[in-house]
């Protein structure tokens, strides 16, 4: 096989033949490093790229294999994470001036896990700075392209790890989601992206933008990929005490049977409002195929999730505020200027605005817990527009004129605040050959029916085994 | 859209708040503030006195069969 093509396999094909020793992790190493070398300078998807490192790892996991110790179906897999993710010894920007030449001294709690599993860290991807931003546009690093339309955006913050997995750059990569992080880059690079229950996985050692609303989140090519990363970073953390003890179940098989007889609630309100109609035919056309799968579909309110934009605006700019205060107070020309008017906007947000918020966000919780005692999962679109120009600060849709920003984040941002799990994965292409995401919700901790229903979704996608040309 | 006067911000900024705020980041400022002021000012309409705010950042209830 083609070093391309070695970039191209799934993590659970390329894992199978690592265990059979058909592939060597070295081999696979290196077509990811020699394909990085070769289009990252036009892809912008890396900061640093750990190539020594990486093959140093290579050639460790490939003497484990040989000798009988396997770790599993990440044992030898070239990963990269998202750079806000601590990595002990590599720096850590942030996407950012300010932290450039950050060298933490250990490792964020996810990044050890992936270790642990075996997986080999090829990198650190370009992000929106500070991850404040659902463009993916950084004035620091350049933005990374989306393989769809290279003058699109990629969708943020997330940006580099959702071009890199896109354009086969490594095998699956980390985001973070705060109001969309994940789920905005998958969608804009036709990958699947998963945000997990808030609780799921551990954010110690992950610089945070807000903290009750930070979720770190798998990116990958396929669903199976998708539970095989979650298996390894799922659990309880003690370094991170909003990480919960619920049990963790096997992700890969759980998302096997067959989903024939489950429920999925299409809500209106908010979500289905101002489509871009490319989005709205793709979507509606998903539900359509979950119901010939046997997925009964039907209608359900959300009659208050309007309230959710507000509420997260206002918990999202005072906490980044808090957090990045003593950085604005001496450094504030250092921050590209979107950020820093983002990040200061937050104090001018009220203590009773914000706690009003928190108040608000536990009505709408349990408004959503309610709509999933009555289905088993929610289905929306990721983005309600598919990626705007690199350029274009507004967008029209239906004679409505809005930031793009807000654009992005409209059916992201309310399942941040009430910390559901959400799954975006591909759905169609619109008539500019741009990707369209679909975004299903599901109830706390039961990221497995999520994975489920995208697994048997996954197979009748109209975009299944469809790539981008690298000529676009 | 809620008209938010510039020099109220400057003056938060500078007497209470007490973070800089360059002239040239106001616009911005006073444009996303007030889009949201609306929206804000209804969350009200939630009825929210006997809700306890969700201050304490723990995760949400585990699911009753360990999912």
């Amino acid at each position: 096989m083609a070093a391309d093509e070695l970039t191209l396999l799934s993590i659970a094909e390329a894992g199978e033949r690592l265990r059979r020793r058909t592939l060597s992790p070295v081999e696979l190493t290196r077509a990811y490093l020699t394909r990085i070398r070769a289009e990252d300078a036009a892809a912008r998807c890396y900061i640093t790229v750990l190539q020594e490192q990486a093959l140093a790892s290579a050639a460790t996991a490939e003497r484990e294999i040989a000798s009988g110790r396997y770790r599993g179906p990440l044992h030898g897999i070239p990963i990269a994470l998202k750079d806000l993710v601590m990595t002990r010894g590599i720096r850590t920007t942030c996407g950012s001036r300010i932290l450039k030449d950050w060298v933490p001294d250990a490792d964020a709690t996810v990044a050890a896990r992936l270790a642990e599993a075996g997986a080999i860290l090829l990198g650190k991807l370009n992000m929106h700075e500070f991850a404040y931003g659902p463009t993916g546009v950084n004035p620091h690093y350049g933005t990374p392209a989306n393989p769809w339309g290279r003058d699109r955006m990629p969708g943020g913050s997330s940006s580099g790890s959702g071009a890199a997995v896109a354009t086969g750059l490594c095998a699956g990569a980390l985001g973070t989601d705060t109001g969309g992080s994940v789920r905005i880059p998958a969608s804009l690079c036709g990958i699947v992206g998963l945000k997990p229950t808030y609780g799921r996985v551990s954010r110690a050692g992950v610089v945070p933008l807000a903290w009750s609303l930070d979720h770190i989140g798998p990116m990958t090519r396929t669903v199976t990929d998708t539970a095989l990363l979650l298996q390894a970073l799922a659990g309880h953390d003690p370094a991170d005490p909003s990480t919960a003890a619920a049990a963790v179940p096997d992700y890969r098989r759980a998302s096997d049977p067959d989903p024939r007889g489950l429920r999925v609630g299409v809500v209106r309100e908010v979500f289905f409002e101002r489509l871009h109609p490319d989005v709205r035919n793709a979507v509606e056309a998903a539900a359509r195929s979950l119901e010939g799968l046997g997925i009964r579909t039907e209608e359900i309110r959300l009659p208050r999730i309007h309230h959710a934009g507000p509420a997260t605006f206002a918990i999202i700019t005072a906490e980044s505020m808090a957090y990045h205060e003593p950085y604005l107070k001496t450094r504030a020309s250092e921050y590209g200027a979107d950020v820093r008017a983002r990040l200061l906007t937050g104090q001018f947000v009220l203590a009773t605005q914000y706690l009003k918020a928190q108040r608000a966000r536990q009505v709408l919780r349990a408004e959503v817990d309610g709509a999933l005692r009555a289905v088993d999962a929610l289905l929306l679109p990721t983005t309600p527009i598919p990626a705007p120009r690199t350029d274009e600060r507004e967008a029209t849709v239906d004679g409505v004129r809005e930031d793009v920003r807000a654009w992005l984040t409209r059916c992201t941002r309310p399942i941040n605040l009430t910390g559901h799990p959400a799954l975006s994965l591909p759905c169609g292409l619109t008539a500019d050959g741009l990707p369209v995401g679909l975004q299903l919700v599901g109830r706390h901790f039961d990221e497995a029916t999520l994975l489920r229903l995208g697994r048997a979704y996954e197979a009748v996608s109209p975009l299944r085994d469809r790539r981008p040309s690298p000529a676009t | 859209m809620v008209s938010v006067p510039k020099e109220l911000l400057q003056t938060v900024a500078e007497a209470l708040a007490r973070v800089p705020v360059d002239p040239g980041d106001l616009p911005a400022i006073c444009d996303q503030l007030g889009a949201q002021l609306e929206g804000l000012a209804k969350l009200d309409d939630l009825d929210l006195l006997n809700v306890e705010p969700a201050t304490v950042m723990l995760p949400p209830g585990e699911a009753p069969d360990g999912r």
